[in-house]
């Protein structure tokens, strides 16, 4: 298969597959290309953040009042459980997935992934683990209501004592998610490695590239830690084992340091594709090159092996001995450094440039502010005597709601409205876009704020009731949570109006430097043509250089004056 | 230029600390009350990593919003920015200067920490015990009395504290001021959380194990002892009070406590429960039962009416 | 602002190089496998990592009646299965060479002898005097071998796979990707067992 006569290349038209559907129906079948994979990850994904933000809307429904009177006290458990899980598991990480699924190969001027079955399959599976999850609602004694940490005992504790229970198809539905990441991760790092286009060194990838290479590795050495963990503790469930059973001589806290291992280092697997996003919007609208593009990347794959060794802040209060909370307050701190640098570099990329405030733009402005807070609130969780005080409270839910709500899933935000135009060949409608900002930018702050002065009053996360002195910020936190609700509206009206009417993009909109601005919007099924021969960094903006051989790039970044 | 420029950029550093520094200090009213030595030392810490924090966001956010308010492009203007691709002497400073500050962060944590020398469970492995310890009680206290011991049993969902000196039970927790305290955690179930926010103190309990903890409350007072680690269906009804009182008012306590025959108490979860379970619909799903109410020589006030 | 899709291709020889460098499938799935063999060792050292902090900190590890376990029979399927990575790399010389019978003998041999492994460990299990849920010991006993275990059967399952197909005509004009991958697979099951030999049998 080493010669593909040159002819067979030229010869490929934009045409689906043989035997493939050219219409919406595509996105419905067993489809190996990774754009149409992609979509259907980012929809699907979709689909379950709505499920998740309605899980979110009873859990703030409940808090707007200090009793418990709602819902009953097993289904707010339920619900904060599934909200955890459905948010990680079926929004975050598919919805990344989805977006480096489509944007990674043509980044790098290659056709499709390493692997397009396998590609297909792990999506394939995500559906499979949410069917299972949702399920769970009607196992006897309902869904899991352990947390999404399913921390021992109370995970083992069955109250049905029937072998299918919530918990049981929680752990079934954990696993499959897993090894659809897994499946992912292996194509990922396989097609970063070798499908780059000729000329594409190291250093000349994309920052997204670079931060989608450095999660994916994390997913690597990570999630199989966790899995280990599931698959004793569903023993433990199931069969009666006591690996972690304290009745039987097991030990709980074991399971805490497999899940956190994982658990903590998947905070990186969502958040450095965001700063990827970042690092790809900034110099768009700023019309310069990213500020110290080496030391951007290099801080990625720091944060890839350092989150290695940071899982046991989330264990200071877990009866774990003096040493190992110093060191892994130390550890944890470090962490700042290379994420530090990151936001200085992007600051100084916006610094003096020409900026265009676009949907996408303000997103990842709005991330980029959220994302300082949250990376100081989380300084102070790493210090031990303040996380003594405000572990497994509201400090912690507001942090890292700053985290994945406010940089994370704004960040998600800003990347579908930048490649919208790309993905489907419309503009996106501006007016709708900035409202749905402003609402989404208010709505986070006025949620998510308030939590923090209830965590430093002592308010513990996941009650259903509380006490009447955290009443005041509780409101607040549910005005913004129902604002939040109604931010999504705009969103989605944006979304399906203008992929039906929209206006017709061009291959460029942004005038952005990349590959994937050089092809077509949609791209051609396989990308490209002719695989480009890249000879120059990514973000040579202000430079009038051509990003690869043979190309008028430069004419397509700087208008003739 | 050059002049001009460092004079602004030190004005606004100026102002920009003296901004932090305020916030700084509101951070105490924030945190509730001081109750014990420990607090105050994390009080200490917290302020200072506010303060620190506020200037490092001030800078950051403000130069974003400046540059968001004065650099934007002109409506027609479709030129690129000038092409700054790096400055390593810049870079070395701002990687160097986050490490300086993350190492300075640590280290004065690690202090605050030894100060409080909060007694953590004695590890299965115990593999290196830190430092020389300065203790944050004063030591003429510790010399004046030795540290009140008191059993703490926990279960779903219910506190309950054992007196050992004088055999009293009760399902709130009255500790002498001013005194080093040092409880015995226990679990007879799942996980359970020991959290009392005016304490600033935590400790999850482990089954099987019995942890001790030592602290000096110095405020007198009622405050909240909440269950911290998600231990099931009535977590959140998993509380009690802590009342703080003068050593003399604590003798009496005890000594009457001591006197009474045991009640059963009132207990939240138990109640609710039972009060579920007499509907014809149940409106939740099937439950892990809470342990029947405790009966003790002294019940707290919560729910007696 | 148009496509460059429509442009003059402009250095030809960096086309083909293009098209060799996208179609390397073989390099890309055995890539892949060793990423995914990285991986799945994590697993196994999760499960090593438990099984040590757990015989360390428990106080009556075995359960009542069992004072260890016998290391006769084990240590000679260990000798069995550890042999067999040279017989499979034997095969895989020969195959090398095109010798096609060659290697399906030693392939076959292989596959005898991780068989043989796997009954002497199902004779281990049927007449262990504890079960799965015997405490922390049977726990991780049972959960190690077993999870060894499967990956010795998946081992064999792939180099039935592999046999059948090296009968195909012009299987092999692809390259030997798939040989490759299932030789690798099964030094790596090898290795798992090295280590598990030595915290099962030989720590006791």
């Amino acid at each position: 298969m080493t010669n593909v006569p040159i002819e067979a290349i030229a010869n490929r038209t934009p045409q689906p597959l043989p035997g493939a559907p050219d219409n919406w129906k595509r996105f419905f079948t067993f489809s190996t290309d990774h754009k149409v994979i992609g979509i259907q990850y980012l929809v699907t994904s979709f689909t379950f953040f709505l499920v998740g933000g309605f899980f979110a809307m009873i859990i703030r429904g409940e808090l707007v009042t200090p009793e418990a009177d709602l819902v009953d006290r097993t289904i707010y458990n339920a619900m904060f459980t599934m909200h955890g899980t459905v948010m990680l598991f079926l929004w975050m990480f598919p919805s990344l997935v989805g977006l480096a699924n489509y944007l990674v190969p043509l980044m790098i001027g290659a056709r499709d992934m390493a692997f397009p079955r396998l590609n297909a399959i792990a999506f394939w599976m995500v559906p499979v683990a949410a069917i299972l999850l949702m399920a769970s609602f009607f196992a006897p004694g309902g869904p899991s209501q352990s947390g999404w940490w399913a921390y021992p005992p109370v995970s083992l504790q069955n109250p049905t004592g029937k072998l299918l229970n919530g918990q049981f198809l929680w752990l079934l539905a954990v696993a499959i998610s897993g090894v659809s990441s897994i499946m992912g991760a292996v194509n990922f790092v396989t097609t970063i490695a070798k499908m780059r286009a000729p000329g594409m060194t190291l250093f000349r990838m994309p920052i997204y590239v670079w931060t989608v290479l450095s999660a994916q590795i994390i997913q690597l050495y990570g999630l199989p830690a966790l899995t280990a963990g599931a698959v004793m503790l569903l023993m433990d469930l199931t069969f009666g084992t006591s690996f972690f059973d304290p009745a039987k001589g097991g030990n709980p806290v074991l399971y805490q340091h497999f899940f956190w291992f994982y658990s903590h280092p998947a905070v990186y697997v969502i958040i450095l594709p965001i700063f990827g996003i970042f690092s790809e919007i900034f110099p768009v609208f700023a019309r310069k090159p990213l500020f110290g593009y080496k030391i951007v990347a290099i801080s990625s794959m720091t944060i890839t092996f350092v989150s290695g060794i940071v899982w046991v802040h989330h264990m200071f209060a877990s009866g774990t001995p003096p040493w190992m909370r110093i060191f892994f307050m130390f550890t944890t701190v470090f962490v700042a450094v290379p994420t530090g640098v990151k936001v200085f570099a992007w600051v100084a990329t916006l610094w003096g440039g020409k900026l265009r405030l676009t949907t996408p733009m303000l997103f990842a402005l709005g991330a980029l502010i959220m994302f300082v807070f949250a990376g100081i609130t989380g300084i102070m969780l790493a210090t031990v005597p303040i996380d003594i005080h405000v572990n497994n409270t509201y400090f912690v839910v507001g942090h890292f709601h700053y985290v994945l709500f406010g940089t994370a899933t704004m960040g998600m935000f800003a990347a579908i409205y930048h490649w919208f135009p790309k993905m489907t060949g419309r503009m996106y409608n501006e007016g709708l876009g900035q409202l749905h900002f402003w609402l989404t930018f208010v709505g986070t702050n006025l949620n998510f704020l308030p939590m923090h002065p209830l965590g430093l009053m002592g308010m513990p996360r996941r009650v259903a009731s509380y006490d009447p002195e955290f009443a005041f910020w509780n409101v607040l936190a549910s005005i913004g949570g129902f604002l939040l609700g109604m931010a999504t509206l705009p969103f989605i009206l944006n979304m399906v109006g203008s992929w039906v009417q929209g206006k017709k993009a061009p291959d460029n909109p942004w005038r952005a430097i990349g590959l994937e601005w050089m092809v077509s919007s949609p791209p051609p099924v396989e990308n490209f043509e002719e695989i480009p021969v890249v000879v120059a960094e990514p973000y040579g903006y202000g430079k009038n250089e051509p990003l690869v051989a043979g190309d008028r790039a430069a004419d397509l970044v700087t208008e003739p004056s | 230029m050059k002049i001009r420029t460092i004079l602004t950029l030190v004005v606004l550093a100026i102002a920009n600390a003296a901004i932090s520094w305020w916030v700084g200090q509101q951070a105490y009213h924030w945190l509730p009350p001081q109750a014990s030595a420990e607090s105050k030392l994390v009080d200490e810490l917290f302020s200072f990593l506010v303060t620190l924090g506020s200037f490092i966001f001030l800078c950051v956010t403000g130069a974003v919003l400046y540059t968001v308010a004065v650099h934007r492009v002109g409506r027609y203007d479709t030129s690129d920015g000038p092409p700054i691709e790096g400055n390593i002497p810049l870079e070395i400073v701002w990687t160097a200067i986050p490490i300086a500050l993350v190492i300075w962060i640590a280290v004065y944590s690690q202090q605050i920490y030894e100060k409080m020398a909060v007694h953590g469970p004695m590890e299965l492995v115990h593999l290196h015990n830190p430092i020389g310890i300065e203790a944050a009680y004063a030591a003429p206290m510790e010399a004046m009395s030795p540290p009140e011991e008191i059993e703490v049993h926990s279960r779903q969902w219910v506190w309950e504290f054992r007196y050992p000196g004088q055999d009293v039970t009760s399902t709130e927790l009255h500790l002498p001021v001013d005194r080093r305290v040092k409880l015995a955690l226990q679990t007879e179930d799942v996980i359970h959380g020991f959290y009392i926010p005016a304490f600033r103190l935590k400790q999850d309990i482990i089954p099987n194990k019995v942890i001790d903890f030592e602290f000096t409350p110095i405020r007198e007072g009622k405050y909240r002892l909440r269950d911290s680690q998600y231990s099931g269906t009535y977590f959140a009804a998993m509380q009690t009070d802590v009342v703080v009182q003068s050593e003399a008012d604590y003798q009496t306590w005890l000594a009457q406590a001591a006197k009474q025959t045991p009640v059963t108490a009132y207990n939240r979860a138990a109640a609710e429960y039972t009060r579920a379970s007499e509907k014809r619909i149940n409106a939740g799903w099937k439950t892990v039962p809470p342990a029947p109410a405790p009966i003790v020589n002294y019940a707290a006030e919560e729910g007696r009416a | 602002m148009e496509s460059s899709l429509d442009q003059a291709p402009a250095i030809a020889h960096a086309h083909a190089h293009a098209a060799e460098h996208t179609h390397d499938e073989a390099g890309n799935a055995l890539f892949g496998f060793i990423v995914f063999l990285l991986s799945e060792s994590v697993i196994f050292l999760s499960f090593f990592v438990s099984y040590f902090l757990y015989k360390i900190t428990t106080s009556d590890w075995y359960p009542d009646g069992v004072t260890g376990l016998a290391t006769r029979e084990p240590l000679i399927n260990t000798i069995v299965l550890v042999s067999s990575s040279f017989v499979i790399f034997i095969a895989e010389r020969f195959l090398h060479k095109r010798n096609l019978w060659g290697f399906r003998v030693f392939w076959l041999l292989t596959m005898a002898m991780g068989a043989y492994f796997l009954l002497g460990q199902a004779k281990e299990w049927s007449e262990l005097p504890f079960g799965f849920t015997s405490g922390l010991f049977g726990g991780t006993f049972y959960l190690l071998t077993g999870f060894h275990g499967l990956h010795v059967l998946t081992g064999i399952l792939l180099q039935g796979l592999m046999l059948i197909r090296s009968f195909i005509p012009g299987n092999y004009d692809k390259g030997t990707v798939g040989v490759e991958e299932t030789s690798l697979f099964w030094h790596f099951v090898d290795v798992i067992w090295i280590v598990l030999f030595i915290l099962l049998y030989v720590w006791q």
